[in-house]
């Protein structure tokens, strides 16, 4: 039983780290935002194979959401969303490379050689994860919860101030 | 240490890693914050490990993985709010070309 949900989590893992390589490698638009939608949907998998239900399943929900949205935004701003000229839009390639190997390698150091203590065998069952989750949401972190809140709202209108084309006194754009 | 526990950390070390390179190396501001996206990832994956490895009785470590959820939808919301804002001050949205801010 513990094998092979350690095979599962080794598996949705990988995906998602592939996954995440395929975002920087193709030269189409559309196919990075799915290849990001497949790695976060990977990662809920991930979630859901580490027996924390509610987590995996709100995290594919949003991200399915979130990477559509991502998806028409690539289509509407690209030139080339297909990618069929294969316009290199990279630069200081080394750099960037070095800085993604040198934060995996520390990542990973720390991953190996901290001493995490002692591991907790079960977690909670489904039902009882989200119940604990709700008393915990709607009790001592309710100040943090409505603060998140509150930010995606400013966040969410904010956004739209930014975005909304001037209109001149005399009513024309 | 656990080895499911080891794997979910270098899975968050190697997004965290990918997204560094993306958010480094791409020009366009849409493939940024595809980069910034995955590094968010990667410290969800790792609260969510630590969470259910480490301390499953405290409910509280799944409000960290909230938090990171809130954090990449704002992104989102203010990243695609300045793209739309420079799309139409200027046509485009890569940022090689955004030097105005320099001194």
């Amino acid at each position: 039983m513990m094998t092979a949900q350690m095979l599962f989590i080794a598996f949705f893992g990988l995906a998602a780290v592939w996954f995440g390589i395929v975002v920087f490698r193709t030269f189409s638009m559309v196919r990075s935002a799915l290849a990001l939608l497949f790695s976060q949907t990977a990662l809920g998998a991930m979630f859901l194979s580490m027996q924390v239900e509610f987590l995996g399943v709100l995290q594919i929900m949003m991200m399915a959401t979130e990477m559509s949205i991502m998806a028409i935004f690539m289509v509407m701003f690209m030139m080339d969303p297909g990618g069929l000229g294969e316009m290199d839009m990279t630069h200081q390639k080394r750099l960037s490379l070095g800085a993604g190997l040198v934060a995996f390698i520390a990542a990973v150091a720390v991953a190996v050689f901290v001493d995490w203590g002692p591991v907790t065998g079960t977690p909670p069952d489904a039902a009882q994860q989200t119940v604990d989750l709700g008393l915990e949401l709607l009790g001592r972190s309710m100040l943090i919860f409505e603060t998140a809140g509150i930010t995606i709202l400013t966040a969410m209108i904010a956004a739209t101030a930014v975005a909304i084309q001037p209109v001149k006194r005399n009513g024309k754009p | 240490m656990s080895i499911e526990l080891l794997i979910a950390l270098i899975t968050g070390a190697a997004l965290f890693g990918t997204g560094i390179y993306g958010a480094l190396s791409q020009t366009n501001l849409v493939m940024i914050m595809m980069g910034v996206e995955l590094i968010l990832a990667g410290a969800m994956i790792n609260l969510v490990a630590f969470w259910r490895y480490l301390h499953p009785d405290n409910p509280a470590g799944q409000m960290f993985v909230l938090i990171i959820m809130t954090v990449m939808a704002i992104e989102m919301a203010v990243g695609f709010g300045v793209a739309i804002a420079r799309f139409r001050a200027r046509g485009s949205v890569e940022m090689e070309e955004a030097t105005e801010l320099k001194g």
